[in-house]
């Protein structure tokens, strides 16, 4: 990559950044994340303003490993690559889903859109993850933000106490495929990574230390940084206070992650599993200003015995999924909180000599449901046998830039690498609009 | 009579289909065989032809997974829930029973033709009158979900050879034998090793036992399945098959194999007791013979497929099997 900007580059669009980035530094007391290295921050921090007045949030159920399109939301009952399962109607008239999903189908015209026809093209854990994961490749020389970076920087709140980007992965197959990744804008926005433990480790107070000596070390803190930033202007020296400012915000937060103080109804509500356990975390963080979580259920890899995986697995996702939905929509978070399914891939119609079905990037099907999203839209189709899209074909960039829509976020808007304008998602991509409401 | 030796195994007929056969029940004395099919259908079809002809008897709503043969009377089972009795003269249906709420995994016939019991992932086994089609005993020794919170499947089932014993094995590995008399609860044994749990990497399960069989004397049960797998992504466990003196509660032999991996769907012993017969796949199939008083494995065999389901002739050197995309006959005779 080309060496760091951080001049104005000149051009009239940024000149205008330029001055709702004073106004808004000012309004911020010029706080704001100095580590974007390369990233222009001076054409962002006023445009992001008014969405994050909307506080707009995201869960992304990741399912990886690569969920089977015709065990979820695709099903070809009677094919001879249709399996075992049958399809049942849903509450959107003519809209089947798989008997394994009863609880959603009650609900799909609610809140869900369905995406029937995404072919994406990459059949590699690792290649499928990082491109649905990021919306598109990697160049040579730029490392593109994943969704939770992007979301973290488009919705996060300057000021917040809470984390911007959160995200669970406990299993430990595929994790590595692709972790979160901040890309060019930098580790600001990379994530809060949770791999074992519910409660982030390390973020409690130690208890030889009392509040008050906690207190009074951050306002020695304060008090040395304001002598030493006399005379100074350094972007290291803001990302360093901004830095405290943080960890203080979280070890403020520890709360947010125990569901010990969820009641029990609630925690029933969600089921016993690690799963449900984690969606319930993210409703928690999302209602306390989180702007994106990533729940990883690892692993959906089904290469032999497709249909017992699913037997297990689905059934949880439906009732996770669910219950997520209707606390969400309870709270009144549903409007301003997208949910969104989604994997690096499907899975093949055929089924091999395992009774399995192995990894399928050409037809495979994702859902949106919540904030932005038209319930009951389905969008898409694939053939009879499930091998191809034959209306609506969609890739990874459509998908970012209906997820982008749906949340107030122009798809076309321009992050900059020194002049370089960088479009959230490629020139002339379009959301679908039939999922959008 | 010809003997039966593993050692002389060959395939003597080899049939390519398109479809995946689950079930195969033969009619005795004979070459013709009811299948149960991944298309939903009842076929018959005789296996001596050069190219036999697949009649359909009958549909299903989903997987055909199980079928057994009483006289002229043909019970099938299916994914779908249902029992359909069957004429196989008049190919016509007798009647079909709603008999589970999930999917059933396998029907038999007991040795004396009197009951069929038909074993289904709601945890429950069912017997029934063959004649009349009544249910006789709803029998419950599974737990519903597995110890890490999810559903767990009841997959296999066997009569003795005296038709006074069944029993029946689930996927975390609980064995549970039943009087027919009573419907009692007579013993249970535990098989844990069939059954994987990833509670790291995947975080879900693969396995299960998928075959028992008692011996001709009824004092010893087999259990087939798969041993301990470390990526739950493929069938990648080893065959494995346990086998019990089931009145003591002890293993008396364990085949732990060394040469297939995969599921051990079927276990047949041969009729007069001289080895057992194990069957099944994974990506490719085996055909598994073992000695059990020597307690030493005969022969591990490839198998052209993926096996499912087998039946062995009265004199068990003809096999007959059904499976991923082809029928296979194989000839034992020594």
């Amino acid at each position: 990559m080309a060496a760091p900007r951080k001049t104005f580059c000149g051009s009239p669009d940024h000149a205008l950044d330029r001055r709702g980035f004073l106004g808004a530094a000012l309004a911020t007391g010029g706080a704001f994340a100095a580590d974007m290295t390369g990233l222009n921050v001076l054409t962002q921090a006023a445009l992001a303003g008014e969405l994050k007045k909307k506080q707009r949030r995201c869960i992304l159920l990741w399912l990886a490993g690569g969920a089977s399109q015709l065990e979820t939301w695709d099903p070809k009952p009677g094919a001879a690559t249709g399996g075992p399962f049958r399809a049942i109607q849903t509450s959107v008239p003519g809209v089947h889903i798989s008997e394994l999903m009863p609880r959603m189908a009650r609900r799909l015209s609610r809140n869900t859109a369905l995406v029937r026809s995404l072919n994406t093209r990459n059949g590699d854990h690792g290649g499928g993850a990082r491109l649905m994961m990021r919306g598109r490749r990697d160049e040579a020389n730029i490392r593109y933000p994943d969704l939770g970076a992007v979301l973290a920087r488009e919705l996060g709140q300057t000021e917040s106490k809470v984390p911007d980007y959160v995200s669970f992965y406990f299993a430990t197959e595929g994790r590595d495929f692709a972790p979160g990744a901040a890309g060019f804008l930098g580790s600001r926005y990379a994530p809060m990574e949770l791999y074992k433990s519910m409660i982030p480790e390390n973020i409690r107070k130690l208890d030889s230390i009392s509040a008050l000596d906690h207190k009074e070390r951050a306002d020695l803190r304060d008090f040395l940084t304001r002598q030493f930033e006399r005379g100074r202007s350094s972007s290291t020296l803001a990302s360093h206070n901004e830095a405290y400012q943080r960890v203080r915000g979280l070890m403020a937060c520890d709360k947010l992650f125990d569901i010990e103080q969820e009641p029990a109804k609630m925690r029933e509500h969600y089921g016993p599993t690690q799963f449900g356990e984690q969606a319930l975390v993210a409703r928690r963080l999302v209602e306390a200003g989180v702007p994106f979580v990533r729940v990883a259920r690892a692993w959906w890899d089904s290469h032999g015995q497709n249909f017992e995986t699913h037997q297990e697995l689905v059934p949880e996702l439906d009732h996770v999924m669910g219950a997520l939905l209707d606390d969400l929509e309870q709270r009144g978070l549903l409007d301003s909180t997208l949910v969104i399914t989604l994997a690096e891939f499907g899975r093949t119609p055929g089924i091999n000599a395992s009774l399995g079905r192995d990894h399928f990037a050409s037809a495979w099907s994702m859902s949106l449901s919540g904030c932005g999203i038209k319930g009951g839209a389905v969008y898409g189709k694939t053939d009879a046998s499930g091998n191809r899209v034959v209306e609506g074909e969609v890739g990874a960039a459509e998908v970012f830039a209906t997820i982008y829509a749906a949340l107030g976020i122009n798809p076309q808007k321009n992050y900059y690498l020194g002049s370089r304008p960088i479009p959230l998602t490629d020139p002339g991509t379009k959301p679908i609009k039939e999922v959008l409401a | 009579m010809a003997l039966a030796n593993p050692e002389k195994l060959k395939v003597v007929t080899t049939l390519s289909r398109r479809d995946v056969y689950f079930s195969l029940a033969r009619v005795p004395r004979s070459s013709r065989v009811f299948l149960g099919c991944s298309d939903f259908k009842v076929y018959e079809a005789d296996l001596a032809q050069p190219k036999p002809d697949f009649k359909e008897i009958g549909a299903h709503n989903s997987y055909v997974t199980g079928v057994a043969l009483h006289g002229t009377t043909l019970l099938s089972c299916s994914y779908d829930g249902r029992v359909i009795w069957w004429d196989t003269e008049k190919k016509a249906q007798i009647r079909a029973v709603d008999a589970h709420q999930k999917w059933i995994r396998r029907i038999i016939i007991s040795p004396d033709g009197k009951r069929a019991a038909s074993v289904a992932d709601d945890m429950v086994c069912k017997v029934w009158d063959v004649a009349s089609g009544k249910m006789v005993y709803e029998l419950r020794g599974h737990q519903v979900k597995t110890p890490h919170h999810f559903p767990s499947m009841l997959y296999a089932s066997a009569f003795s050879a005296d038709s006074k014993l069944l029993a029946t094995g689930d996927k975390v590995g609980h064995i549970v034998l039943w009087d027919l008399a009573s419907g009692k609860e007579v013993t249970t044994l535990e098989a844990p090793v069939m059954y994987t749990w990833d509670p790291v990497a995947r975080r879900h399960s693969i396995g299960g036992i998928r075959s028992l069989a008692f011996s001709p004397d009824g004092t010893q049960l087999a259990v087939g399945g798969m041993g301990k797998v470390g990526n739950i992504d493929h069938l990648e466990g080893k065959t494995r098959v346990e086998v019990f003196d089931w009145q003591k509660g002890q293993q008396t032999h364990l085949f732990a194999g060394d040469k297939f991996n995969g599921l051990v769907n079927q276990l047949r012993f041969h009729p007069q007791g001289e080895w057992l017969l194990g069957a099944g796949g994974a990506g490719d199939g085996f055909l598994l013979f073992y000695d059990l008083k020597s307690k030493k494995t005969l022969r591990q065999e490839k198998a052209p497929m993926h096996i499912h389901d087998v039946a062995l002739n009265e004199e068990g050197n003809t096999l007959y099997t059904a499976g991923h995309n082809k029928i296979v006959v194989f000839d034992l005779k020594g």
